[in-house]
């Protein structure tokens, strides 16, 4: 009797962590959406200029050399390299933004009990929503156009979601780890700048020596970059085991980054 | 009624001045065999304590004693290294706010902002907003972004988020008290209600008459232990002697 009184009280105080947890997240997300736009929601297509400058300086430099691999069209090439870029720009805003959101609010962790991976959970939302604003309804214009297939628009989902999973998992991971080491974030910016080159973004994978090829699918962008490129600007239903293996590898990040913060977090009020 | 229970709590943490912070000295130490895990410190040792719905509890002790660390263990900020903490009703920390504002939203945004972090839902917070900015004096600057505020404003609108709870249980660290003559009487009154009978109130302070005078009992802490529980007259006795 008293056990079964007990368990009915774990419940509902589950239940009114999970509505907290719920309420904090949409007041953390508002919040930063509001700082980073001011009132303005045109900032977001502010955003987009970086890819889309970007895509222009890589048609104009590199276009003529690499567009035989894209069927010999410059349009292709610039496709691809707007498509590549917003996948590395989204990873690397996002998760550089999220390893400081721990450290940033040791402050308030220390006067008020709030669940600590709210931080850094709320910058990848607050991100994924600047992304469905401004780059998602461009991919899916991309996909109808070449397609004209609503399911294609509908499979975009998939390396969309692996994307954030992937952005989860290394920002936890990044985030609990810059409590203890205040110069990651240098280090960080390196490890940025490698998944980048390593990102067949601007350039064709062909290019790269067979011998290294296989290396650069150790980093998880490339196949969530490939999956989406099929998806928007192949018009042929995509290849599945490439969309499952983006997915894939996108659980398994969450799950180590969940599997870190949960080992470290203990720790982290003592150094905040 | 008990409503904070503290079995055998005892609480080492981490010292941060001897902490490095720092990749790449802690692979070089590493690599040249002298690291060292870090050295911990005991704050807290072995704490017994029961609380009764209704007390007025001040915490008293030399700086460093373990009052603020005792207060965040029951706050559950801290997480205790060994024994067990149980707390029965809301808790409510009266913190400074002032700080912590975000500057570039608006003044009601931040008030359902710090709301929501102090444990109250969105619709509970939005019913809060007018009597909130009428406490603080300021109805005229609802849509005005915090970063238009002078330091006064941003205080009294601090202490009226702050104090703008029913709380089971309060928690003081150091006696809040913010602008000017007008509002500090209007502070005064509004802490003598919090004070009701019924909500039970732990504070810390240095200022040994007004513990005298408003609190019913008294821990007295010493390197972090308990060194006298009881009467505030023998506490305070205890404590200066």
């Amino acid at each position: 009797m008293e056990a079964k009184r007990f368990n009915k009280v774990f419940f509902l105080e589950k239940i009114n962590d999970i509505k907290r947890y719920i309420d904090l997240l949409e007041i953390l997300v508002t919040r930063h959406l509001k700082v980073r736009y001011r009132g303005s929601i045109l900032g977001v297509y502010w955003s987009l200029l970086n890819p889309l400058i970007l895509t222009g300086v890589y048609t104009a430099i590199f276009g003529a050399a690499f567009s035989q691999y894209y069927d010999n069209s410059i349009l292709n090439y610039c496709l691809a390299a707007f498509t590549g870029l917003v996948v590395v720009n989204f990873f690397s805003s996002c998760t550089a933004q999220t390893l400081l959101s721990i450290v940033n609010n040791g402050t308030l962790l220390n006067k008020i009990k709030i669940p600590i991976s709210i931080f850094p959970v709320s910058i990848v939302f607050a991100n994924l929503f600047h992304l469905i604003v401004g780059a998602v309804p461009l991919l899916i214009i991309f996909t109808l156009v070449t397609s004209s297939n609503i399911l294609n628009a509908l499979l975009l989902l998939f390396p969309l979601v692996s994307l954030n999973f992937v952005c989860l998992g290394i920002g936890l991971i990044v985030s609990s780890l810059y409590v203890f080491f205040r110069d990651l974030h240098y280090i960080y910016e390196l490890i940025i700048f490698v998944l980048w080159i390593s990102s067949p973004v601007f350039y064709p994978s062909e290019i790269v020596s067979d011998n290294i090829r296989p290396l650069l699918n150790l980093n998880p962008l490339v196949s969530i970059i490939q999956s989406l490129r099929e998806i928007t600007l192949s018009g042929n239903p995509p290849d599945l085991s490439l969309v499952w293996s983006s997915f894939f590898s996108g659980i398994i990040l969450v799950l180590l980054g969940l599997i870190c913060f949960k080992t470290l977090y203990r720790k982290f009020i003592d150094l905040l | 009624m008990e409503v904070i229970r503290l079995d055998h709590v005892s609480l080492w943490r981490r010292t941060q001045e001897e902490f490095s912070y720092d990749l790449k000295k802690t692979i070089l130490n590493l690599v040249q065999g002298r690291y060292r895990s870090p050295s911990k410190k005991q704050i807290l040792n072995n704490i017994d304590l029961v609380i009764h719905q209704g007390e007025k509890v001040g915490i008293i002790g030399a700086n460093g004693s373990g009052k603020s660390t005792l207060l965040k263990i029951i706050c559950g900020i801290f997480t205790p290294t060994s024994g067990t903490v149980r707390v029965r009703g809301k808790i409510a920390p009266l913190i400074e706010l002032g700080g912590g504002f975000e500057p570039e939203i608006s003044v009601v945004d931040n008030i359902i902002f710090y709301g929501i972090l102090l444990g109250f839902s969105k619709q509970e917070m939005k019913g809060k907003i007018s009597s909130i900015l009428e406490f603080a004096q300021l109805e005229e600057y609802a849509e005005i972004p915090v970063k238009a505020l002078s330091s006064g404003m941003t205080a009294r609108l601090g202490f009226s988020i702050a104090t703008d709870v029913e709380p089971d249980i309060l928690i003081l660290d150091e006696v809040l008290s913010v602008g000017d003559a007008h509002f500090q009487s209007k502070s005064k009154q509004r802490m003598d209600q919090l004070w009701q009978a019924n909500t039970t109130v732990l504070l810390v302070s240095h200022d040994l008459d007004f513990l005298q005078k408003t609190c019913t009992s008294a821990i007295l802490l010493d390197k972090g232990n308990i060194k006298f529980i009881g009467s505030v007259h023998e506490a305070i006795k205890i404590y200066l002697e």
